[in-house]
């Protein structure tokens, strides 16, 4: 062990000694050279062409393509559907995935199976369902109509539509860690008194509130950023049903690049904060005590066992 | 507080976990639930905390002749210990110890002040004071399984229940854990139940030891009674390192080759052969005929390495026997690989 640890410095072979799964240097520098071209290429290009192209006009065109009613109606639309679709979606995927990780019941792997619909079918597809069950020659069409409730081509359509595209998102975060978890600690909270509610804030909750927020956040991203199921329903009406990325769309169609350019800037300027606010929360939920490993060795290793007295 | 388990039954499924069982456990007492895995021991101990519901019309639970079988968890006043302490990982060991008192419903909770001095004295009481703003990650082992006693202290239990509690430790820590709780049980008396595979733990700690086996209890005694008298070939398998060989059943007597050992009567319905069980330390090994019926044995190996010499012997029968003798012993006898003994067995049991 001592020999293959501590490489002798002056080894005789002349070879250089290396750890096992240490690759040489030409081969390290080709596989991060691979890794940087290509995100280079097919991640940050495009990301700096959005904002070069926005401001290529001047301050002044990127704040007259925003300041656009229409623009401006997109960017409160999007914010609001995300606000409505997220915390849907955070008690559900809450709920789901205390059911899934906590309990064992018939048609729990339906369920679990269920939540990842959603990944598997095209949004367009999600999106044409809903029209279908509520648009006016669909199944609940007739009955809407003659309440006057519109939801295709309306604003209840968009956040449908966005809620059933991000339903997943939350439940996969949360799902695994509640079942790695298990239930001793539940036990041990019912077994000290606690009541159901109780120990569902002061002892469920806590231990998975990383993952939560971390479902939140990819949750937030694409609710905001959802085009394809959007699309379908949301029949396109400048300054009522356009959400950011669908007007973006029609700006560009229209060859107003400035002003698509502008707004584009504005929903890619929300993603790189969603993706900080991930980066911040990986970062902490590492540090806190809640999800840190059951036996960080450095702490462990400076404590000697107590003999008991 | 005793606890009186009668007919109990638990079926997971097609496997039957426990079938029939009844306990009495006197207030006060430690006892000690033994067995293998999958003997029921665990599943016996969750339905008396009321974590796991016993089959319905299966018998009933009294705490103090009070059937708490309807009752729910939370109102059992049981102290719960887990085997891999389930202390709640996002508190700090005061936080895990005063939960009980926090959760307590507004009228009986305690003021703050009240819960921080019971916290204090039962940090003292696991000998753990200075370690209040410390998280579980930070806790050895050993430290946990002590914290999380002190949490189910807490509320003042009417009764224990620990579920293999030194279980997850390692070897040396268990033995001084196990001589500690024995310790901490002498000085608070609140009766208690612990579940384990351990032969030693159970028999050093316990008051009373419950030897269970496939979902049903195999002999209930002090653990002398337990090692000396053992009532089942299970339990006489279970407890230490047993010789077991067949023997002819001849007129009511069993004999090992042509001796007949005394005292030795064949169990009723025994016809023509029986398994005889011997302890390693219950045999006698000389080098000469001394007068009483031996039989003629071979060393095979002869392991010496320790305060007790462990012999290996093939008997003239062609059966195996495994001997624990002094180590001076071995060596007044000069035994060696190939040395002839004779043996004589101080001590064998058949069971029916």
């Amino acid at each position: 062990m001592a020999i293959s640890a501590h490489p002798h410095p002056h080894n005789p072979s002349g070879r250089v000694l290396r750890p096992a799964i240490q690759e040489s240097a030409l081969v390290r520098r080709l596989l991060i050279g691979v890794s940087v071209v290509f995100l280079v290429t097919f991640l940050f290009l495009p990301l700096a062409a959005i904002f070069a192209e926005a401001i290529k006009g001047g301050s002044k065109a990127w704040i007259i393509g925003l300041a656009d009613p229409a623009a401006w109606s997109a960017i409160k639309l999007t914010l609001a559907v995300a606000l409505i679709a997220v915390p849907l979606n955070l008690v559900f995927g809450l709920a789901a995935s205390w059911a899934i990780g906590k309990f064992d019941f018939i048609g729990r792997n339906l369920l679990l199976t269920l939540i990842d619909l959603p990944f598997a079918v095209s949004p367009v597809i999600s999106g044409l369902v809903y029209v279908l069950l509520y648009g006016a020659h669909g199944w609940f069409g007739p009955w809407l109509q003659s309440e006057n409730i519109q939801i295709i081509f309306a604003v209840p359509g968009i956040v449908l539509a966005t809620i059933f595209v991000t339903f997943p998102f939350v439940a996969r975060e949360v799902i695994p860690l509640m079942q790695e978890q298990g239930t001793e600690e539940e036990e041990a909270a019912i077994t000290l008194g606690a009541h159901g509610w109780q120990t569902f804030w002061r002892v469920t909750l806590p231990n998975v509130k990383w993952a939560l927020l971390y479902g939140v956040i990819l949750c937030n991203a694409r609710a905001m950023g959802e085009f394809g199921a959007v699309s379908v329903v949301s029949g396109h009406i400048r300054g009522k049903t356009n959400t950011m990325p669908l007007h973006i769309e029609i700006l560009y169609n229209e060859y107003n690049f400035a002003a698509a350019f502008a707004v584009a800037s504005v929903l890619a300027l929300l993603a790189l904060v969603t993706l900080a606010a991930k980066a911040a929360v990986e970062r902490y939920s590492l540090s806190a005590p809640a999800t840190a490993p059951a036996e960080p060795i450095l702490i462990v290793s400076n404590l000697t066992e107590e003999p008991a007295r | 507080m005793s606890i009186e388990v009668t007919g109990i039954s638990k079926s997971f499924g097609s496997f039957r976990a426990l079938n029939n069982v009844t306990l009495t456990v006197p207030s006060g007492e430690l006892v000690a639930l033994l067995g293998p895995s999958g003997s029921g021991k665990t599943t016996l101990l969750r339905i008396i905390a009321g974590l796991e519901q016993a089959d319905a019309g299966s018998g009933a639970i009294l705490f103090h002749d009070e059937d708490v079988a309807r009752r729910d968890v939370r109102d059992r006043h049981v102290g719960f210990v887990f085997q891999h302490y389930a202390l709640f990982r996002h508190m700090t060991v005061f936080q895990n110890v005063a939960f009980g008192l926090e959760v307590a419903p507004r009228k009986s909770r305690k003021s703050v002040a009240d819960i921080r001095d019971r916290v204090r004295e039962l940090l003292k009481l696991v000998q753990l004071e200075g370690y209040a703003d410390r998280y579980p990650s930070q806790l050895s082992g050993g430290q946990r399984q002590r914290i999380a006693l002190a949490r189910a202290l807490a509320v003042e239990p009417k009764v224990l229940l620990l579920d293999e509690p030194f279980g997850a430790l390692d070897a040396k820590v268990r033995k001084e854990l196990r001589a500690w709780l024995r310790r901490l049980h002498d000085e608070i008396h609140v009766t208690s139940v612990f579940v384990t595979h351990d032969q030693d733990e159970a028999l050093e700690v316990s008051d009373q030891v419950v030897v269970m086996n496939e979902g049903h209890i195999e002999q209930i005694g002090t653990p002398e009674d337990i090692f000396h008298h053992p009532a089942t070939e299970f339990v006489m398998r279970f407890l230490g390192d047993v010789n077991q060989f067949h023997g002819r059943v001849e007129a009511g007597h069993v004999h090992l080759g042509d001796v007949a050992l005394p005292g030795l009567l064949a169990p009723e319905g025994a016809i023509d052969s029986a398994t005889i069980f011997v302890r390693p330390h219950d045999i006698e090994l000389d080098t000469r005929r001394n007068g009483h019926p031996v039989v003629e044995a071979t060393v095979r190996r002869v392991y010496s390495a320790g305060p007790i010499s462990r012999v290996e012997l093939v008997m003239q029968t062609g059966q195996e026997l495994a001997v624990t003798v002094p180590h001076d012993r071995v060596e007044s006898l000069h035994l060696n690989t190939g040395s002839a003994v004779f043996v004589k067995l101080r001590r064998a049991r058949v069971f029916a």
